[in-house]
């Protein structure tokens, strides 16, 4: 049976309206509702899928963040996971903290604690990076299985099904691996009072970059955020002629 | 004579506010034997109430411990139940009272004194409810005990509180402080991560149960309670 590490990111809620801060070096944060990354759900989703097939032994949750990151991880808890460990990022560590620093954390607790499958949710939907899987992977030199729809674990060896450009993808790893979760693996589980209060009796581990050997200096530099241009007024046309004549004139035909 | 009457309103207050929890408590819970105490009947969430199935952030109360009738709470109570030497004519304190199960049981044994103690009101208003479904008399309150001297007591129950790293810490200092005053310190738990190689150096176990199946944690969790003895000083 598999030992099962998966990667949660608190992020701002999906259905909050983003506002950018007027200094342009961020979005506002202070204040605003947070959750579970949707497609982090759904990695832990299917990591406690497999615990309850018996296809794992154990689920371990990590988040990189500053203190309320626990509250994600409890979330992470209540779904089925059986322990969490916190990497305390925060201030201006934080602020700078990218998929590179983030691979190096999870490919070392891998290693720590014996973990021979890593799920995270396919990008986080705050920086949109899709990059963190495939570091991991790369740095543990592991295969791995990005934009995962379907995963099916035979003893060693699993199956993936990928979303790609064009359609599905089948293909076959041994394990270890590390896999990123799509939208469509699966629909997580709500946590319901009786498993959000057993979860805060589960372990919580803090631990720092430091504690593991990694280097959290930024080789990233956010220059500015911006709002999206705002979108101009269209104008209504009689008829078609006019519309040709318009189109020519703007040079797109 | 302004003294008597703030103190009246604040009495007042204390009561009204007591009658309010006790009304929401009794509104969302249902009574239930389906424990390892079924002699004893109390007010719990369980899967007959609606909270069973709230998400995070509708639930009325905040963190309801004392609305789940933990592992380590169920072998601490079961053991007086079957024990009744430990309690009997003693004063007995039940730290993180929750449900109140285990003042409950030591009062029903014929404990001298037992007093339910708790920071949280809700559980002890649960526990005053409780103690009267199982009719029985005990007092309670919600001053943060841990680190006092507890003169006045024999014994010390601790229901299932080893989950977190910081306060066991905390706790089983205080604790050993207890037992070389001469008490007796009875810990009801699952075998949590609180519960070090080296702590259990220090205790006894007294009593090892297996747990209904309502009561047992999901895939990996615990299936078989205990009750341990602090008794070893190293």
């Amino acid at each position: 049976m598999s030992r099962v590490l998966v990667g949660v990111k608190r992020v701002i809620d999906y259905a909050v309206k983003i506002r950018v801060k007027p200094d342009k070096s961020g979005v506002v944060t202070d204040g605003v509702k947070h959750s579970m990354n949707p497609f982090d759900e759904i990695a832990v989703e299917e990591a406690v899928r497999m615990k309850e097939k018996k296809l794992a032994s154990e689920v371990i949750a990590v988040s990189c963040g500053p203190s309320q990151a626990q509250e994600t991880l409890r979330t992470a808890l209540a779904m089925g996971a059986d322990r969490a460990i916190h990497v305390e990022v925060a201030g201006a560590e934080y602020d700078t903290l990218q998929p590179i620093h983030v691979a190096k954390i999870l490919a070392k607790l891998s290693q720590d604690e014996k973990a021979d499958l890593v799920i995270v949710g396919k990008q986080a939907i705050d920086d949109d990076s899709n990059q963190t899987a495939q570091m991991t992977a790369a740095l543990l030199d592991w295969p791995q299985g990005t934009f995962a729809s379907k995963i099916e674990k035979t003893d060693g060896a699993l199956t993936i099904t990928r979303e790609i450009d064009g359609g599905l993808e089948v293909i076959k790893t041994k394990i270890p691996a590390v896999l990123s979760a799509d939208l469509r693996l699966n629909e997580p589980r709500y946590a319901t009072l009786p498993n959000i209060m057993k979860a805060k009796k589960k372990p919580l581990k803090k631990v720092s970059a430091k504690d593991l050997g990694v280097d959290l200096a930024p080789r990233i530099k956010v220059v500015s955020v911006e709002d999206p241009p705002v979108r101009q007024a269209g104008s209504i046309i009689p008829d078609v002629d006019t519309l040709v004549a318009k189109l020519k004139e703007g040079g797109h035909v | 004579m302004l003294t008597a009457i703030l103190q009246t309103k604040y009495y007042y207050q204390k009561h009204k506010m007591l009658r309010d929890i006790s009304a929401a408590i009794i509104r969302h819970t249902a009574l239930s034997r389906r424990h390892l105490t079924p002699e004893l009947v109390l007010r719990l969430i369980t899967p007959e109430c609606p909270l069973w199935r709230a998400k995070e952030g509708e639930s009325p109360f905040r963190d309801p411990f004392w609305a789940f009738y933990w592992p380590g709470g169920q072998a601490t109570a079961r053991y007086i139940l079957d024990n009744q030497d430990l309690v009997k004519d003693r004063n007995v304190l039940d730290i993180g009272c929750g449900c109140g199960a285990g003042s409950i049981a030591a009062a029903k044994m014929k404990a001298k004194y037992v007093l339910a103690n708790d920071i949280d009101h809700h559980a002890l208003a649960a526990t005053h409810l409780n103690a009267n479904l199982n009719g029985v008399l005990i007092d309670t309150s919600s001053k943060n005990l841990i680190g006092t001297k507890c003169e006045e007591f024999n014994v010390i129950l601790i229901g299932d509180m080893f989950y977190d790293e910081d306060f066991s810490q905390t706790l089983f200092k205080w604790l050993i402080k207890l037992h070389e005053a001469g008490k007796t310190i009875l810990i009801g738990d699952p075998g949590r991560h609180g519960l070090t190689e080296k702590r259990r150096r220090h205790v006894q176990m007294l009593a090892e149960y297996k747990m209904p199946r309502e009561s047992q944690e999901e895939n990996n969790g615990f299936t078989k309670t205990k009750v341990w003895k602090l008794n070893k000083l190293i």
